[in-house]
Parts: structure tokens; C-alpha cells; sequence
């Protein structure tokens, strides 16, 4: 290959990864907006924003590479949206609440985790052989998305959250295996 | 396009949409002397040449975005001819940029001529008729552009006032030609 036509093919490589830089960050933008409402009315505000920007930062990564990386960030999202807006209902209608029982056990995560996990199990790519990175990066924006609402209520939020998709992804997940 | 380069790019581009960097360098093989040829049909060798390079680097920086369902011929092509016509366009302002004054005075002197002196009269005499047509803001408008000179205003907004002035002015001239 001629010299022009390699420095050509440099320049076009450099405009492709551009290109799905500038892409993976118009795709990821809604995240914005459900970060910012996951602050509303939250005492640990720049916690939960420390945690919507690393899922932001991830999102545009994996998005930006492409392939089965990028395929897992959709599904991901979206098992992640109940455990994130749940808490952030609840505490708007006034349900908030920071001590006693309701904080040892954070009920809202536990049903958002579920809720999510069962979309994660219906909409995540079945983790057969060669697909496996989807899925893993489908549970693992899951689990930074509803990170962003449950933070609230500290580890124990995103363990019961965690524990909740795990239990409603893992049967339908195993059903759609066999 | 070469026939079996169709489905071929089809699939390349299917490939590099979703991310695969393996499938740029076939991609740019196949396209590469093709856009040349197309952009050469329509433009001068170094238009066409600078038209096929921004068309490329452009098809790779929106390739993320590329609609597999879409032709991917089509779709390359389009943006190739977007590029032609851009080339065009900025062939056709430079052609109209007041810096052809080195033209103008390459003209043949008209009063060595008596024919020439006669239709060069009868040309400044519609001109001024057309000018006079005009409002006054498009008539200094012209004077200024012809001269070379630019009032205190963006350049932006000066050419657009100039594109606008000219063609108030074709349509004046063309009332003029048609009454004389």
C-alpha cells in the first residue's frame, strides 16, 4: 500500500473510533437524567453521584467497544431501572426511611432487584458459549444502575438489590439454557 | 460498484457498525478505489481526489451509526455525493469571489473596438437600468462587493447580502433585457 493511502486508512481508523466514541456518548446520555433524579431529595448526594458517573464512564466504554460488550449495556440498563427508580419513588411519596427496620432490610431494593432480575432473565443475552460476555456485562450494568438507587441505603441496600436480581434472573435464566 | 461488492460491503459494514475493528481494513480496500472512481466522474482529478478522501474519513466516523438494514452502497455512495456537491458548491463561490479583478483586466480593451465599444455601452446601460431597479441597501451592496471593499459587518452576513443583492439583480436584469 502507497504511503497516502496508509496515512488515508490511518485518518479513517482514527474518524471510526471517534465516531463511536461520539456515539457510545449520545446512547449513554439518558443515563444523565436518571442519575440526576436518583439525587433528588437523597442526604448522600455526591455518593450516588460518584456512582452514576462510574456507570456513565462504563456504559460509554463498553458501548464505544462495540460487539458483545456493547450488546450487554441495553438489557443491562433496563433490569437496572427498577431497583434505581424505586427507591427514588418510594422516597418521594414520602416512604423514606433511614432508620429502624425498614433500613436493616431495605425493602425496595429487594423488590426492584427482583423485578429487574426477572427483565435481566428475559432480555440478557443466555449466557451460552461465546455469548458469555454479554450476559456478564448485562449483570454487571444491572447491578451499577440499580447501584445508583439503592445506594442509599449502604451496603446493606446493594447486597439485598444484588440478591434480588440474582434470584429473579437465575430461573429464567436456567430456563431458557435448557 | 463491481458486482459481489455489494453484499460483501453489506456484511463488512454490518460487521464494523457493531464494533468489529477487524472489518476496517477490508472496508477500506473495497470502498477506497471506488469512491475515487465515482468522485472522478464528476469533479477534477485533485477536486475528486480531496472529495473521495473526506467521503471516506466521513463514512468511517458515522459507520457506528450505519442502519444494517440499509443499503450499504447506497449509503456510501450518498455520502460521497454529498462531498461532490460540496466541492462544487465551494468551486462555484470561488468563481464568484470579487478577487477576479486580474480577470476583468484581462479583458480586450472595448475602444479599440468599435463593436465591442457599442455592446459594452448597450451592457452598462441595462446594468445601470437593472442597478437602478434595485433597492439602495442592494445597490451599495453590489458597489462595495465589485470594489472589493466590506462594510463593518461579519463576512458571513456580507455574502449572504451579496447572494441576495445578485439575484435581485438577475431578476432586474432579466425584466430589463426582456422590455429593451
Amino acid at each position: 500500500m502507497s504511503t497516502p493511502e496508509a496515512r488515508l486508512e490511518a485518518r479513517a481508523r482514527r474518524a471510526y473510533e471517534r465516531g463511536r466514541l461520539r456515539s457510545a456518548v449520545v446512547r449513554a446520555l439518558p443515563l444523565v437524567p436518571l442519575v440526576a433524579l436518583a439525587t433528588v431529595g437523597c442526604p448522600e448526594r455526591l455518593e450516588v453521584m460518584l456512582c452514576g458517573a462510574a456507570l456513565l464512564a462504563t456504559a460509554i466504554g463498553l458501548l464505544w467497544r462495540g460487539q458483545d460488550y456493547g450488546a450487554g449495556v441495553g438489557p443491562g440498563v433496563a433490569a437496572g431501572l427498577l431497583p434505581l427508580l424505586l427507591p427514588v419513588v418510594t422516597r418521594v411519596t414520602g416512604h423514606l426511611c433511614t432508620t429502624g427496620s425498614c433500613y436493616v432490610l431495605p425493602v425496595v431494593c429487594a423488590l426492584g432487584g427482583l423485578a429487574g432480575g426477572v427483565l435481566l432473565g428475559v432480555l440478557a443475552p443466555a449466557p451460552r458459549a461465546g455469548r458469555r460476555v454479554a450476559f456478564v456485562v448485562a449483570c454487571v450494568v444491572a447491578a451499577l444502575t440499580g447501584a445508583v438507587g439503592c445506594l442509599l441505603y449502604g451496603l446493606v441496600g446493594l447486597v439485598v438489590m444484588g440478591a434480588g436480581l440474582a434470584a429473579g434472573a437465575t430461573p429464567l435464566l436456567a430456563a431458557r439454557r435448557a | 460498484m463491481e458486482r459481489g461488492t455489494d453484499p460483501r460491503l453489506q456484511a463488512l459494514m454490518t460487521r464494523l457498525a457493531a464494533g468489529d475493528r477487524s472489518a476496517l481494513h477490508p472496508v477500506f480496500e473495497l470502498l477506497w478505489p471506488v469512491l475515487r472512481r465515482f468522485a472522478g466522474r464528476h469533479l477534477p482529478p485533485a477536486e475528486a481526489e480531496d472529495a473521495a478522501q473526506e467521503a471516506v474519513v466521513k463514512i468511517f466516523m458515522q459507520a457506528a451509526g450505519f442502519d444494517t438494514s440499509r443499503s450499504a452502497v447506497a449509503w456510501t455512495l450518498g455520502i460521497t455525493g454529498y462531498e461532490i456537491r460540496t466541492a462544487r458548491r465551494r468551486r462555484r463561490r470561488r468563481r464568484e469571489e470579487p478577487a477576479d479583478a486580474a480577470a476583468l483586466g484581462a479583458r480586450p480593451d472595448p475602444a479599440s473596438d468599435p463593436e465591442a465599444a457599442a455592446l459594452a455601452r448597450d451592457l452598462e446601460s441595462t446594468l445601470a437600468t437593472a442597478l437602478g431597479a434595485l433597492r439602495p441597501e442592494d445597490a451599495e451592496t453590489l458597489r462595495l462587493y465589485a470594489r472589493g471593499a466590506r462594510p463593518a459587518i461579519a463576512a458571513a452576513t456580507f455574502r449572504k447580502r451579496v447572494e441576495r443583492a445578485l439575484a435581485r439583480l438577475r431578476t432586474a436584469w432579466r425584466t430589463t433585457d426582456e422590455h429593451s
